[in-house]
């Protein structure tokens, strides 16, 4: 087995939810031991769907799965003090701690970064909440929902005579892992060349804040604001939208080179190279509606397959509208072994959604999402508990 | 206070916004980021969003979107059209750590550029790619704009009102979000070189590093044959859940109420107790089988309320609510500005303007280096081509001659385009922005209110 980028790295995991989890998913997906804590009951994603037949369990919540890939889950009951004595022993070997509580939280139980620090110095304390350890907001609560309003993406999401729109598939919470990840390994490399671990304060609202691309930039520069207008951009790029065709969805990109010749031709409509819509990109992006008058009922007869493949031939950046489905049997995603599949002992063969990259040198691990509880054992073993001091921890609720 | 990449050197051949994303990220932790640009092949963001929109002077130096990807950066220009620069390029390569670079796979390959020429160059060289759809697969070759890869890793499918079509977020979501995977594939490639020595190849395709997002989506069909729905502001655990009118033009709040406990926190805050023990809305089902009852008598409250306030007074008897703010009110809003999202960069011929943090985290051991400006077109070509390189003043001389590196755009590969046709391009039509209504105010006092009037 080849090595693994983060081989020898071990995370303590006190997350719950989706951005904690994440991130500890591309640290474990990269080699790095993580040991996930949860409450004798379960993170809080064991309990949502979907699960298969919609029969919920314990250990085959879908969403569950794809957050928690590779991990080793222990049950302990940090909020007791015997609890908080198995903990203190795991991070006297551990690199990074990842957690998603309240803010101050876990400092009312003695485990704030403040009370661990001077025992373990070279720890790197990483905290993932919605609006961060500092500012006015940071005892309020929220999800994604909550900071895509803030952040300013949302009033600029959907269609202008309706209400302002959150995307799908909870973003600000992966936003937040991507950066949380980020932050460990620049820490990481912090302690290889000084030995000092460090407190990380990553803000769920922080992280989508910085991908506004030109939001703030436009009111910064232009004194402009910018409000949603269906799927389009003020960069000059129109059409770039999502249209009906055929068979479905597509979306419809001139490019660098398209316009005005190359949509012309695929829209089999070569005269109109000289149409002023396609010569002038603004007058395009203006008179829109007229532009999608010569447009649409072409691609309304056509099927995205096709138009995709003619679009790309004529080196125009057309691209599919995947959903669930259509991505699990795209066969570029299927060359490409994207989805790998695993098998799980509750649940059978099921579908992993790998990678966001590939190494040549380490290629990220698939796996599974543990049981609960699967790895307490080996772990408290490891720890030098006997099976008698397992018995007792099991037995009061601990462990 | 040291940087954690201090003394890490890249070669960052990116354009536009996911591949300069991912670089700037390293730079903002101490990575010597050299940007190489084409004279015929500017980073075209150069020719996006001008100060008060002028276009006049060196106006590829002050466009505030690439300002926001490419603070910090250090800026050569070597055309690639010209087998010299080419030459110069690989020349460059024993001095770096890392390639970044976002063509279509079969670009770098022609240039004699791809990972395995690198690799003879410089064994432990990290090499990362950034393409629409991966180096390998039937779609390698396509080409790829941010807007088409949200749809095409099922975001889209997601995102849309109920019973509506598929929609796309505001901004190119891929981008940023396959930037800051680029940085950490990077980060996590120079972790396992630190410990081996060894470098690596890192294959990033936008389009999958984004289909995570929608992994709830793709459970779902994988174990029950259901396929993405699309639920508006909706939740697929939580009733209710929405995004409400209130008072004052297009202005909303969103809220989620998770249990019966935040129900009744939510009835005692917006002092209908009486809601309680509505038999309509008294438990999880009935509010989930209710949802669009619950929506109108919410609404009916949430109109008469300022949005502001109205999230503070729900925030603070617990339930989970926020306004929605746009772009002013989020730079002016009090917690962001408390975290420092923005930071305020004086570049030189713009004065200062508030530019997002790339770099999302605070660390307590050091600050990420995030104030500084976008380097001009061609500003450090004697420092990198003569520091590293070594070449005499007679031979910079010489290919600032040919036109080889310099300091002002000259067209296209397609062909020349005078600059003053360029002039004309970049001034954006921002009136009739407003009146199409893609953009809700042209506001002319924003820098006093910005406080950035000097």
């Amino acid at each position: 087995m080849p090595e693994a980028a983060l081989e020898g790295i071990r995370v303590v995991d006190l997350s719950q939810g989706i951005a904690g989890p994440y991130c500890t998913r591309l640290l474990a997906d990269l080699g790095a031991e993580v040991i996930k804590i949860e409450p004798p009951e379960g993170d809080l994603t064991r309990r949502l769907g979907p699960f298969p037949h919609d029969l919920p369990h314990d250990d085959k919540g879908g969403l569950f799965f794809h957050l928690n890939t590779n991990k080793k889950s222990v049950t302990l009951d940090i909020e007791t003090q015997s609890g908080r004595v198995v903990l203190r022993k795991l991070l006297a070997n551990a690199d990074v701690l990842v957690e998603s509580e309240a803010p101050g939280r876990l400092a009312e139980i003695g485990l704030g970064y403040d009370n661990l620090k001077v025992e373990f110095p070279d720890l790197i304390y990483c905290s993932v909440t919605p609006f961060g350890q500092t500012g006015p907001y940071r005892d309020y609560s929220g999800n994604s929902l909550t900071c895509m309003a803030l952040s300013g993406l949302m009033y600029i999401t959907g269609d202008p005579d309706k209400e302002p729109l959150c995307t799908g598939g909870e973003p600000a919470d992966y936003f937040g892992a991507l950066q949380a990840w980020v932050a460990i390994l620049a820490a990481l490399e912090h302690r290889a060349q000084t030995g000092e671990g460090q407190q990380i304060d990553v803000s769920i609202l922080d992280s989508l804040g910085c991908a506004n691309e030109y939001n703030s930039t436009m009111y910064a520069y232009l004194g402009a604001i910018r409000k949603r207008f269906y799927s389009r951009h003020h960069i000059p790029t129109y059409p770039s939208e999502i249209f009906p065709c055929k068979d479905g969805h597509i979306v419809a990109v001139g490019g660098a080179t398209g316009f005005p010749l190359m949509m012309a031709v695929l829209i089999e409509q070569p005269e109109l190279e000289t149409n002023v819509l396609f010569q002038n990109l603004w007058m395009r992006t203006i008179q829109w509606q007229q532009f999608e008058e010569i447009l649409r009922p072409y691609l309304d007869e056509h099927d995205w397959q096709d138009l995709l493949t003619r679009a790309q031939e004529l080196r125009m950046p057309f691209a599919a509208v995947l959903d669930a489905r259509s991505l699990l049997e795209n066969e570029h995603l299927r060359e490409r072994g994207f989805f790998a599949e695993v098998e799980h002992p509750e649940m059978g063969r099921v579908p992993v959604v790998a990678h966001p990259f590939k190494m040549s040198e380490t290629p990220l691990r698939v796996g599974r999402s543990p049981l609960l509880g699967e790895h307490s054992a080996q772990v408290l073993e490891a720890l030098g508990y006997d099976a008698g001091d397992q018995l007792i921890l099991r037995e009061r609720g601990i462990a | 206070m040291s940087l954690p990449l201090a003394g890490v050197r890249v070669l960052d051949l990116t354009q536009v916004y996911a591949g300069p994303t991912c670089t700037r990220i390293l730079s903002d932790l101490g990575a010597e980021v050299i940007k190489l640009e084409g004279l015929k092949r500017t980073d075209i963001t150069r020719n996006f969003i001008m100060p008060e929109n002028d276009s006049q002077g060196d106006f590829w130096n002050h466009a505030g979107y690439f300002q926001e990807r490419n603070s910090g950066k250090k800026s050569v220009t070597l055309d690639f059209n010209d087998p010299e620069a080419v030459e110069l390029a690989k020349a460059l390569v024993p001095h770096v750590d890392i390639v970044a670079e976002s063509f279509t796979p079969r670009v770098m390959a022609k240039f004699g550029l791809d990972y395995e020429s690198l690799k003879q160059i410089k064994p432990e060289i990290i090499m990362v790619s950034l393409s629409g759809y991966g180096q390998t697969g039937p779609w390698r070759d396509f080409t790829a704009y941010g807007m088409g890869l949200e749809p095409a890793s099922g975001i889209s499918s997601v995102t849309g009102y109920r019973d509506g079509p598929p929609l796309r977020t505001g901004i190119s979501f891929t981008d940023p979000y396959s930037g800051v995977v680029g940085a950490g594939a990077v980060l996590a490639a120079l972790v396992y070189r630190r410990r081996t020595g060894k470098g690596q190849y890192i294959d990033l395709s936008e389009q999958e590093s984004a289909i995570p997002v929608v992994g709830h989506a793709v459970m779902d069909f994988a174990l029950n044959g259901r396929n993405s729905q699309r639920i508006g502001n909706r939740s697929h655990w939580y009733a209710p859940q929405g995004c409400y009118p209130c008072k004052g033009d297009d202005a909303w709040l969103v809220l989620t109420v998770r249990d019966d406990a935040e129900w009744a926190a939510f009835c005692g805050a917006v002092e209908h107790p009486e809601w309680v023990p509505d038999e309509r809305f008294a438990d999880v089902l009935v509010r989930l089988a209710n949802h669009d009852a619950l929506d109108a008598l919410i609404a009916s409250w949430t109109r008469e309320q300022d949005k502001i306030e109205a999230m503070h007074l729900l925030q603070k008897a617990g339930v989970i609510a926020a306004a929605v703010l746009n772009a002013k009110e989020a730079l002016l809003d009090p917690h962001l500005k408390e975290r420092g999202l923005y930071e305020t960069i004086d570049q030189e011929g713009i004065g200062p303007r508030p530019v997002p943090r790339q770099v999302g985290a605070r660390f307590s051991a050091f600050e990420t280096d995030s104030r500084r400006p976008a380097p001009k077109l061609g500003e450090h070509n004697r420092e990198v081509l003569q520091g590293l390189l070594g070449l005499s003043d007679e031979a910079i001389a010489r290919l600032e001659e040919q036109n080889v590196i310099g300091d002002t755009p000259r067209g296209t590969p397609a062909g020349d385009i005078p600059l003053d046709v360029l002039r004309m391009f970049v001034q954006w039509p921002t009136s009739t922005f407003l009146q199409m209504g893609s953009i809700a105010a042209l506001e002319t006092e924003y820098k006093h209110d910005l406080g950035i009037d000097q």
